[in-house]
């Protein structure tokens, strides 16, 4: 996700932060990612009672950020499984590929062994994980999407911390327990099974001042009247009423880049309530509407 | 260890857990938290698992360990006038000032929580002389749950200086929007309509059975043979029929109107159709009630399998429900009484719920909300209405 973001970042202070963060055990934070101290303390309590970490918010607070700030900052390779509706939880696992054993044994053109079956088994995001060679983080994104069975079935595996490979009738348990991070859009809570084995948190939308921070690890270079006036611009926009989707750090990120990019813009323009490129912080067209219908309202008087 | 902080939880009704409770007390015991603003991180990411309770929880855990009064029912109000008149005061001291016949450097002087007392004392006073209600407080808006939060200096990070900020903290309910009473927003509405389908298979079969395909092939004897499948498409039919007639339904225009563009977006076949106050012998496919009329004939001739979504307040005269001839208009009366229409479509159509806009609390004081709710399954248009009702249109 995101690798317009990441990119920005990846450059900001890198080496000089990783010299301070090797053999952490920790997590104090990371270089593209500005962490509030509340929810630090929150990932290091579940880190060491090794209960996986559920968070929720609006989109655009960072929640899929924050697995890649842990992973980055405590130095372990991150694994990611993005949840989809029509998943089942053996795909997460691991998966037999019958089709290319089918075809072996017809052709019998590879090296493989086909009466081997354990040949054929491919490990999924969480089988992965579990047999990774070192700690890894496991972020599972976006878990509203599957079903309450795909969902309690996954925390009884990462509560046992092992799996059973049907096929070949063999336990394969975790050799290092993964640090999980599991991100949720949905306003509506998850099954009572599921909460009871994570703990949770939820970010709330950046307030101006943390905004300040997050748009000045993105843009070290960025002046303060733009600043200023595009936070300001920004927040006010976000304010307006009936709006379907409201813009989240994301867009303003964008829109950022977008004012720096034109040679003609000025950042007075904004604190006189003008707002160009609207179209970057309202992707919807009836927000559009909307958005622009009040900004031209306020340059009439 | 704080077993009392652990059932005040329990008793103002955040759901907690014995199990989340002995985490907490692991972790505890391995000394993973060593403050009190630990604790309070610890013990809510712990023991809440629901921004809907943070606000709650935030006021449990200001009572328990800071000996902050729990709100109690009369100073709810009180409260939420209190904090109007504050917001009020910051955006123009002056008038403020005037309204109140003081002057303003007096009151300036005061800090944020002697303000808030004074406003509730000043609040109390004009209570027991009977002229209170001054215009400008304008909200007097309740919430099920009053009085600010504790927030521990320590969970502001970003280095908030004090003195200005002090103010805003004191109305500073960080998480009083996600608590239950927050708006329906499409969002949410879609959230809890997604759940509301029936996949059936459709199209070209172009979908690899690999069980299939499996089967086959040993059927053959290892000449392999691949079967396909149609692929899943949600076919499910819907029926949304919306009250919207009278003046009754006006203050939930806004929450009908995001359902409904909801249900427009998501559904592939959804039929709206309007009515007045109750169903009789028609509804009507525009909203002016006037050019498209379909028949309960008509309906009752649709896939029975269709689920059946009525929005309505229900409320109306009982005899509108009752009578044989109780619609308010001359052209419906054909001797039928509403009733037994609303009974035949339930009939008619298994699947079917009636959402209510009007809160729940209230149903039992309306003759025709009752009456209706012995016929139709009614739920409240809430997230957690919502949430309910699709279980119950799902249901086999």
């Amino acid at each position: 996700m995101l690798p317009d973001i990441c990119t920005v970042f990846a450059q900001f202070k890198k080496e000089e932060f990783m010299k301070a963060n090797i053999e952490q055990t920790s997590f104090t934070g990371a270089t593209r990612y500005v962490l509030d101290e509340e929810l630090a303390q929150i990932v290091n309590i579940s880190m060491a009672l090794e209960m996986p970490l559920l968070l929720k918010g609006e989109p655009g607070t960072g929640k899929t950020m924050l697995a890649h700030a842990i992973a980055e900052s405590l130095n372990m390779p991150l694994i990611v499984l993005n949840v989809k509706s029509s998943m089942k939880l053996v795909e997460a696992l691991y998966q037999y590929d019958t089709l290319t054993r089918l075809n072996d044994s017809r052709f019998g053109d590879s090296r493989r062994d086909v009466s081997n079956i354990e040949e054929y088994i491919k490990m999924g995001k969480i089988g992965q994980a579990f047999v990774a060679d070192k700690r890894t983080v496991l972020l599972i994104d976006e878990i509203d999407k599957a079903d309450t069975d795909f969902q309690d079935d996954m925390l009884d595996v990462l509560d046992q911390m092992e799996f059973d490979i049907i096929e070949i009738d063999k336990t394969v348990p975790a050799r290092h327990r993964p640090v999980i991070i599991i991100t949720s859009n949905a306003k509506k809570d998850l099954s009572d099974p599921f909460l009871g084995r994570c703990n949770f948190h939820h970010i709330a939308f950046p307030d101006p001042k943390m905004m300040r921070r997050i748009i000045g690890v993105h843009f070290p270079d960025i002046h303060d009247e733009l600043m200023d006036n595009a936070i300001a611009a920004f927040y006010r926009m976000r304010d307006l009423d009936s709006v379907e989707k409201r813009p989240a750090t994301r867009e303003l990120i964008n829109w950022i880049r977008a004012l720096k990019a034109d040679p003609d813009f000025k950042p007075k323009r904004l604190a006189k309530g003008d707002v160009p490129f609207l179209g970057v912080l309202f992707k919807k067209s009836g927000d559009y509407e909307r958005a622009n219908s009040f900004v031209n309202r306020r340059k009439v008087f | 260890m704080f077993l009392a902080f652990f059932y005040k939880l329990k008793e103002v009704g955040v759901p907690v857990s014995p199990t989340a409770f002995l985490t907490l007390h692991r972790a505890l015991a391995n000394r993973l938290i060593a403050t009190l603003d630990e604790f309070y991180t610890a013990s809510r990411t712990i023991l809440v698992k629901s921004e809907r309770y943070f606000d709650l929880f935030d006021q449990v855990f200001a009572y328990h360990f800071q000996g902050a009064e729990l709100p109690d029912v009369e100073g709810l109000e009180m409260d939420e006038i209190a904090r109007a008149m504050l917001e009020q005061w910051l955006a123009d001291p002056k008038t403020m000032a005037d309204a109140l016949g003081m002057d303003e450097s007096q009151l300036s002087k005061m800090t944020p929580e002697e303000l808030i007392e004074y406003f509730k004392q000043r609040l109390k006073d004009q209570d027991g002389r009977h002229d209170g209600g001054s215009k400008w407080i304008g909200t007097g808006g309740t919430s099920p749950v009053g009085h600010s939060g504790f927030h521990p200096g320590g969970m502001r990070v970003g280095g908030v200086s004090r003195n200005k900020s002090a103010v805003k903290v004191a109305m500073e309910r960080r998480y009083k929007d996600y608590s239950l009473s927050g708006p329906l927003t499409q969002a949410m509405v879609g959230e809890a309509l997604k759940r509301l389908r029936n996949m059936v298979p459709t199209g070209p079969r172009d979908q690899v059975n690999v069980d299939e395909s499996i089967y086959r092939t040993m059927k053959n004897g290892g000449e392999i043979e691949i079967a396909f499948d149609r692929r899943m498409k949600d076919r499910l039919k819907v029926i949304l029929a919306i009250d919207n007639g009278g003046w009754s339904m006006d203050p939930y225009v806004s929450v009908v109107q995001t359902l409904f563009d909801y249900a427009r977006a998501q559904f592939k076949e959804v039929r709206t159709f309007f009515f007045h106050n109750t169903i009789y012998d028609t509804v009507w496919e525009d909203p002016a009630r006037y050019r498209k009329p379909m028949r309960m004939a008509e309906l009752a001739r649709l896939d029975p399998e269709t689920r059946i979504i009525v929005v309505g307040d229900a409320s109306m005269a009982p005899y509108e429900l009752m009578s044989r001839d109780g619609s308010i208009y001359i052209q419906d009366r054909s001797g039928n009484p509403s009733i037994e229409c609303l009974r035949m479509l339930v009939h008619t159509f298994p699947h079917s719920v009636w959402l209510n806009p009007v809160s729940a609390s209230m149903w039992n004081y309306t003759r025709t909300i009752i009456m209706i709710r012995q016929i139709f399954p009614m739920f409240e248009l809430s997230i957690d209405g919502l949430e309910k009702a699709v279980q119950h249109l799902m249901a086999a």
